[in-house]
This record gives C-alpha cells, structure tokens and sequence, in this order.
C-alpha cells in the first residue's frame, strides 16, 4: 500500500460516539439506529479493574468503521461532520446497503471489479456488522486529516520496489501480498486499522501482560506490561515488538522492530504509540502515533472508537484453505502457457 | 437499475472505508473476467472455511453427464454471527450461480451472485434464525 504522508498532533478532541446497530441483512428489514452520545464532559466513568488493579479492557471488540483513513479533499480542514451531516452520513449508508441487496453488486459485468463473490451476500458488508459511529471525518486527526508527505528517499524505496515487482507480480508465492499468503496482515496492528471485514478483537488481560487478539488473520499480539526493554533492533517481527505500561487509566504500548515490508512497506524505523483507554462499558477510546523518519517528513495520529459486540471470535483459520493461492499461480501460469503457444512457440 | 446504483456508489465516496475493499488477493487474476459463467447444481457440500468459503455443486451439463464445481465465496464468519448455519445450505440445495470461470480452466468459479432454484437470495432470502452476540 502506498502512503502519501503528512503528520498530526494527536488532538485527543471530544470524541461524539453513536452506535449504529445494523439488524440482520434481509432486504426488507428496517434498521433502527440507536445513538448513544459519549460524554466528555458529564461525570468520568471509571472502568472496572482486573485482580492486579488496571482497568479491564477484556471482550471481544470491533473497531468496524466507515471513516475513511485519509479526509476526503473536499473537506479540507474539516475534522468534525456536525450532528445533522452524521445522520445524513447514516442514512446514505444504510440506503446503499439496502441497494446492494436488493440489486447485488454495483459493478460492471465483464470488468475485474465484477469478480468477486457480492460482500453483502456473505454478511461481509461493514453495515452488517456493528459500527461505532464517530463525526470525525477522518481516522486521521487534525486540520489536515491526511498523512504527511514521503521524503524524497523514502519515495524512491518504494518506487523502486514498485518497479522491481511490476509484471512480476505472479510469478511465485514471494511476490505475493503477505495478506494473500497467510503471513500477516496489516489490521492485526499496530496500528489497529479497520479490515474490511471482520475486523474484530479480543482483548484478554493477565499479570504483566495485555494480548489483543485480530480476528483476521487470527494474531494475537502479546503486550508485556512489565517495564522490559525492547528485544534487539536487529531483531524484525511482523507486528513488531511492543511493550506497555499504564499510565492512569490509560495503557499506552510502545511498537519497534517492525519488518520493512508490513503494516507500511518502505518503512524501515517504524515506531508506533498507542493509546488504549476504556470510556463507557461499551467503548475503548483508541489513539495512536506512527513515526518513521526515514519514510515521513513528520509523525501522524489517528483515532478511532473501537466498541463492544460480545459473543466469541470466529476462528480465521488462514492457511489451511487457502486454495486462492494456488489457483491465482496456476491462473497464470496457465495464461503463460496460452500466450505462449499463441506466439507460435 | 444498474445504473442508479453506479451513481450512487460515485456520490458515497466520502463514506470510503478506511481499508480498501479489494481482496487480499486479486481475484481478477484467479478467474476470468472474460468468461462469465451461469450453472445451476445440487450442492454436495460447502466448506466453511477462511480465507474463503467454497460451495461444492453437482452440475448436469446437457449431455447427461455431471460435473463437480466448486464456488468461491466469502468468509463465513459473519454469516455465523448474524444467525446462519452450515446447515442454512445443507447437501441436495438447488442453486443457481452467476459469476466468473477460474483462470486455469478447471471447474472453479466465483460466485457473484447465488440463489436458490425459486430465485430466493442465498442465505439473506432465508428467514434468519435470531441473531447471536451481534444484535443487542
């Protein structure tokens, strides 16, 4: 994925939480919003402890959203939809939901973007699943809402490897995104980013550690709450290496050591802060920093709700069906083969 | 219809989720985009998997003979929690597939759309059993 970059301060603005509950997906079902405003100024509710006195933050989640990452042009400085537009906002999506079942997919047949399976069919739509409504405009905070540029060496990096990898991009398993091979994914975090799709969490706390765990692709992080230093900066890990400690009622995490090639490839001094705090039963108010100098010319923040849908995480099983790789290096290599004879080779 | 549903799609780009919708893999690389398919079958089995779900069908071509398809879908996760089952498609349903014909030839497809043989949606036609942890 490539990032054009810019960097905010984390703004910790008052934060307007609506639920939106999405019933179940049959057509004709109406879908009865309920809007819980969260508070930032009423009396402070005050989270429930685990046996060694933090604030429980345990059960399963979903940072599910529609705020797009970046701010839509448009908007320009922006960083709030008033409470009419969120509504607005709300309808529209649930009438585009409501077309997309009743019509299918709104894509052109014969293009590449009508292969797919219909999202919605498969109650993979993001408004069958629970949404923690914010009016931001943006994950992204500040005046700007967008990530901050690349510098110029980072922007070669990835040009460069971009270039490297174009035509090549079937050749084998390697040149395959590490999502397709069941490797890692980006949502898993840091930072928590929504999944299109099941982009839920578990959160499960003990004596000196905190573990989030993403439903897709079924990776748990495992946070050390002990004040240990980071592993070796000559060790990389896919998700990195974090550590935490709380500081009042809020656990910040601390992420380094992250391979180059996920969440951001290019960025090969990822560092990332995070801020977890309970706010109500049903909300984890969620803050997060990314810097890299070597990628960004400054450091970004975002925020995102992240609310309660209890029950259970589904196992993401990855691996063990994931017949779509095979089939796409046998798709072309197949298509090879029939180019090839088709040169009269 | 189609067409409503295009323009509508162009004015929600403000409402863009914050991950790109594409796959995690390119599914236009995995099947044809230039050889749509329509088959109607008995399913045999659907394998409730990830990263994908595959709906296995019995087709009778015209000839007599049958032929096995398997039918990419969706994960089922969700499906799980809005109140469906494996056994919402249990072996014998009659379906009809439109979609796309893998790439490599063989009897694979994409589903783009599937219904039952009286035309009802899969899963979503049914009468939804009440929702798990999901709904409150």
């Amino acid at each position: 994925m490539r990032f054009r970059c810019f960097a905010s301060t984390a703004a910790p603005a008052a934060l307007v939480v609506v639920v939106l509950l999405t019933s179940a997906p049959a057509a004709a079902q109406a879908v009865s919003p309920t809007a819980k405003p969260a508070t930032g100024t009423a009396k402070a509710w005050v989270a429930p402890r685990t046996p060694d006195g933090h604030p429980d933050l345990q059960g399963v989640w979903t940072n599910n959203t529609v705020t797009p990452l970046e701010r839509p042009k448009r908007l320009g400085a922006k960083e709030f939809y008033t409470d009419a537009e969120l509504a607005d906002n709300q309808r529209k999506e649930r009438e585009r939901l409501d077309l997309n079942l009743e019509e299918g997919r709104p894509t052109e047949p014969g293009t590449a973007a009508d292969v797919h399976y219909d999202f919605a069919q498969f109650g993979l739509d993001r408004s069958q699943a629970k949404i923690a409504w914010d009016r931001r405009t943006s994950l992204i905070v500040g005046p700007e809402g967008t990530l901050p540029p690349m510098t110029p060496e980072a922007r070669k990096r990835v040009a460069d490897a971009a270039a490297k990898n174009k035509g090549h991009e079937l050749d084998g398993p390697e040149n395959r995104p590490l999502g397709a091979r069941c490797i890692a994914r980006a949502n898993v975090g840091p930072p928590l980013l929504p999944a299109a799709y099941n982009s839920n969490l578990q959160i499960v706390q003990g004596a000196g550690y905190v573990a989030i765990e993403a439903e897709m692709i079924h990776d748990t992080r495992i946070i050390p709450t002990d004040g240990r230093p980071h592993i070796s900066s000559s060790i990389r890990q896919w998700y990195g290496d974090s550590v935490g400690h709380w500081e009042g009622d809020t656990l910040v995490v601390d992420t380094t050591n992250f391979s180059d090639l996920n969440p951001f490839p290019g960025a090969q001094n990822l560092h990332v802060i995070e801020r977890l705090r309970r706010v109500d039963p049903d909300t984890i108010l969620y803050q997060f920093t990314v810097e890299d100098p070597g990628m960004w010319t400054k450091p970004w923040s975002g925020e995102l709700p992240i609310t309660k849908i209890g029950g259970e995480l589904y196992e993401y099983a990855c691996h063990e069906a994931n017949y779509p790789l095979a089939n796409t290096l046998r798709g072309a290599r197949v298509a090879e083969a029939e180019a090839a004879k088709k040169a009269g080779k | 219809m189609r067409t409503k549903l295009l323009v509508m799609m162009a004015g929600l780009g403000l409402l863009g989720a914050a991950v790109p919708v594409w796959a995690h893999h390119a599914f236009a690389a995995e099947f044809d985009q230039n050889k749509p398919l329509k088959l109607k079958g008995t399913v045999t089995k659907w394998e409730v998997t990830n990263p994908h779900s595959w709906i296995h069908i019995d087709v009778k071509g015209d000839d007599g003979q049958v032929v096995a398809w398997m039918i990419e879908g969706g994960s089922p996760n969700n499906l799980y929690r809005l109140g469906f089952t494996k056994e919402s498609l249990p072996p014998g349903s009659e379906i009809v597939v439109e979609g796309y014909r893998a790439k490599d030839g063989s009897t694979r497809g994409v589903g783009k759309n599937v219904t039952f043989a009286d035309g009802r949606k899969l899963f979503l036609g049914l009468q939804a059993t009440e929702a798990g942890p999901e709904k409150k």
